[in-house]
């Protein structure tokens, strides 16, 4: 079975939708870029840092405390929702064949939504944090984030109710989801947290948060993407709708009960972490019902993912997807839970939501969207081959050396009678890992990020044929002959 | 007929959030919230002649207020737990000195209203350094907690603490070094990290 082709009205048609998106979804991404590489030279130096804790003493600007901080804000709220933003307004105008008509109003929320991470990571970075990940910046921050967020967003609701043809596709209705469910857990973590009258609740709520932006916005997004991308480019329809929808709900009413088991063993009722904890397990049903879904509608496209550089990031993003709910659900029960809890796993375990399948997902999007929205090819093959594979060996690196620090860590603190310096100084040998691990994500994303730029100045390359990772085998060998001849 | 379809995916889709936010965020918020301090009954007796656990004045130590967000602000809890798990969780009530008082040999797990004195409860992301909800028993001289914070390693050659000399100014022959308001504040509140009251008995 093959996807029909389209006419020259409706290839026309598309042209504009991409065009009226233009100038909004290249403003969050590229500036979400620049987040990114911020982000991991901030990691990079809270990696070296806490392996050599004597470094940069006198400056209070080096703590790791403080510098951690404000990395995760850098690339959960600078890089992965901007670029979020911009890949569900382009995937919105797309699926319902409507264009973006408010993109001035979008660029100025865009604008304000940027101060505003500024703001919370600078807050966070000269001292102002409250030690409570990802939602560390001062009150006043908040508001100005949750408003920049749902002024950009609210314009897919109007999309969405003026599709003209039948049924929505699943891609919207994982879009519409994430734009509903954000602002809901964002908001109320924030209120209750900052009301400060239940102290226990609000260290909860703040794992909760952590949890439910992975399942509730990350996971959502990037399935989005994965159930657009994986049909366009192998031109086959997902091998099961049904169970595509069946995955959608379960993760649906799910996923808000995820994030206690963080502090299982805490002051908390035992049934908090318990029912957390059963929640991970079951929506380890639906993401990999999901991920073998897809992966089942690529079987015999393998030539593909040689030559698509939108294929094999999103395919690689929904593998590390897979491996991100196997841990988190492993963790969350007391057989592995009790020693990787508070160790090097869970720093490995939240990188793994926001940059192994998170960004790897959006960047299979992104290398989809921009030639469309540009009307230029991307600058070079071979640099997209490096950005892939250096950020594949970058977080695959972090993973496996967090994993098996955290045991090492873990291990080390289970036993009651050893001296508490040994778990560090054991585990310090993979913290070189992540900071190697940064090193090499930051050298892909200065790549990615110059290669972002070209394309935002228009000096993108100007060809008939999309930029693949290699040159077709075919097409190589003739070029080749023809050079022998001439 | 296009609005039902709107209105049936938007309210699936809130129903699948509102039960957890219900029943795992707001009811156990408001419980918390009305979270009271009880009072010991009567035959029970405990040091200091204290009346109810948690008694808040215990956990009063100087300008201890202030030194707990200088804790947030300097991202302690980053490294830093304040959560001592059951023995089925984990180690931590075997390790000396973390479960309570160390020469008694007492020890327990905390519960959520150890934490009544916060705003938010500073559990902790990872346990780089060792937990501190009960270190306000294991270092109990101000001098010994300065040097923790102003030069780990002389204490601890294989310590993972950074110094944090930012909170310290040196004496003017430069010999030693001078806590600044802030340090002191972070010290204060260091001493005042109890969470072993003794819990009322039932009946």
């Amino acid at each position: 079975m093959t996807v029909p082709q389209p006419t020259p009205e409706e290839i026309k048609e598309r042209a504009t939708i991409d065009r009226s998106t233009r100038y909004p979804v290249m403003f969050f991404f590229t500036s979400a870029a620049a987040w990114l590489l911020a982000a991991t030279i901030l990691g990079f130096l809270s990696s070296v840092k806490l392996r050599v804790p004597g470094l940069w003493d006198e400056c209070q600007f080096m703590g790791y405390g403080r510098l951690f901080p404000a990395h995760l804000n850098a690339l959960v709220y600078g890089w992965a929702m901007q670029a979020g933003i911009g890949v569900m307004l382009w995937l919105m105008a797309r699926l319902t064949r409507t264009p973006l008509r408010q993109t001035v109003a979008v660029l100025v929320t865009g604008h304000i939504w940027n101060a505003a991470v500024a703001l919370a990571v600078c807050t966070v970075w000269f001292g102002f944090g409250k030690s409570i990940p990802l939602l560390d910046f001062p009150t006043w921050v908040w508001p100005i984030l949750a408003i920049a967020y749902a002024l950009t967003v609210m314009w897919v609701i109007p999309m969405f109710r003026t599709r003209r043809e039948g049924l929505p596709y699943i891609s919207e209705m994982f879009v519409v989801g994430a734009v509903l469910w954000f602002p809901w857990i964002f908001v109320t973590a924030n209120i209750l947290i900052n009301k400060g009258t239940a102290p226990v609740m609000g260290a909860g709520l703040n794992a909760w948060f952590i949890s439910n932006l992975s399942y509730f916005w990350m996971a959502p997004v990037s399935l989005a993407v994965a159930y657009y991308i994986i049909p366009k480019i192998s031109g086959r329809p997902i091998f099961s709708y049904p169970l595509a929808h069946a995955s959608f709900w379960l993760l649906a009413f799910l996923a808000g009960w995820t994030g206690f088991s963080r502090y299982m063993g805490g002051p908390f009722p035992a049934w908090m972490s318990a029912i957390s904890g059963s929640a991970s397990i079951f929506i380890l049903l639906a993401i990999l019902a999901t991920v073998v879904n897809l992966m089942i509608s690529l079987k015999g496209c393998s030539k593909l993912w040689r030559y698509s550089p939108s294929l094999r990031f999103t395919v690689f993003g929904m593998l590390m997807l897979a491996i991100y709910a196997i841990l988190s659900a492993a963790s969350s029960t007391y057989f592995f839970g009790k020693n990787l809890q508070f160790s090097h796993f869970m720093v490995g375990l939240d990188t793994l939501a926001f940059y192994g399948f998170f960004s790897m997902t959006i960047f299979g999007a992104i290398y989809f969207i921009v030639p469309r929205i540009t009307g230029s090819e991307w600058p070079s093959g071979g640099r997209i081959r490096n950005h892939f594979w250096f950020s594949a060996y970058g977080i695959i690196t972090l993973v496996i050396t967090m994993l098996v620090g955290g045991i090492a860590q873990g291990g080390d603190l289970a036993v009651w009678d050893r001296a508490f310096s040994v778990s560090f100084v054991n585990s310090s040998a993979y913290v070189v890992g992540r900071a190697t691990a940064w090193a090499l994500i930051g050298y892909s994303n200065l790549l990615f990020l110059c290669q972002l730029y070209q394309m935002f100045v228009g000096k993108g390359r100007k060809s008939e044929g999309p930029t693949l990772l290699h040159s077709e085998p075919g097409k190589a060998a003739s070029a080749k002959a023809a050079a022998e001849m001439s | 007929m296009k609005f039902d379809r709107f209105a049936k995916l938007i309210a699936g889709l809130s129903l699948a959030f509102a039960l957890p936010w219900i029943f795992l965020v707001m009811v156990p918020f408001i419980t918390g919230s009305n979270l009271k301090a009880l009072p010991y009954p009567e035959g029970q007796e405990v040091d200091g002649g204290v009346t109810a656990y948690p008694d808040k004045a215990l956990y009063q130590h100087g300008s201890s207020d202030y030194g707990r967000q200088l804790y947030a602000a300097e991202g302690c809890a980053y490294c830093h737990t304040q959560v001592i798990r059951p023995t089925y969780a984990g180690a931590d009530m075997w390790r000396k000195g973390w479960g309570g008082r160390e020469e008694d040999g007492f020890a327990r797990e905390t519960q959520a209203r150890d934490y009544l004195q916060e705003e938010i409860a500073p559990l902790g992301y990872q346990r780089i350094g060792p937990d501190l909800s009960n270190v306000g028993h294991r270092i109990t001289d101000r001098d010994l907690m300065h040097r923790h914070l102003s030069d780990p390693t002389s204490i601890d050659r294989d310590s993972g603490m950074p110094a944090f000399l930012h909170l310290y100014e040196k004496s003017p022959d430069g010999s030693k070094l001078v806590p600044n308001k802030k340090a002191e504040a972070l010290v204060d509140y260091l001493l005042s990290l109890k969470k072993d009251q003794p819990l009322p008995s039932k009946g």
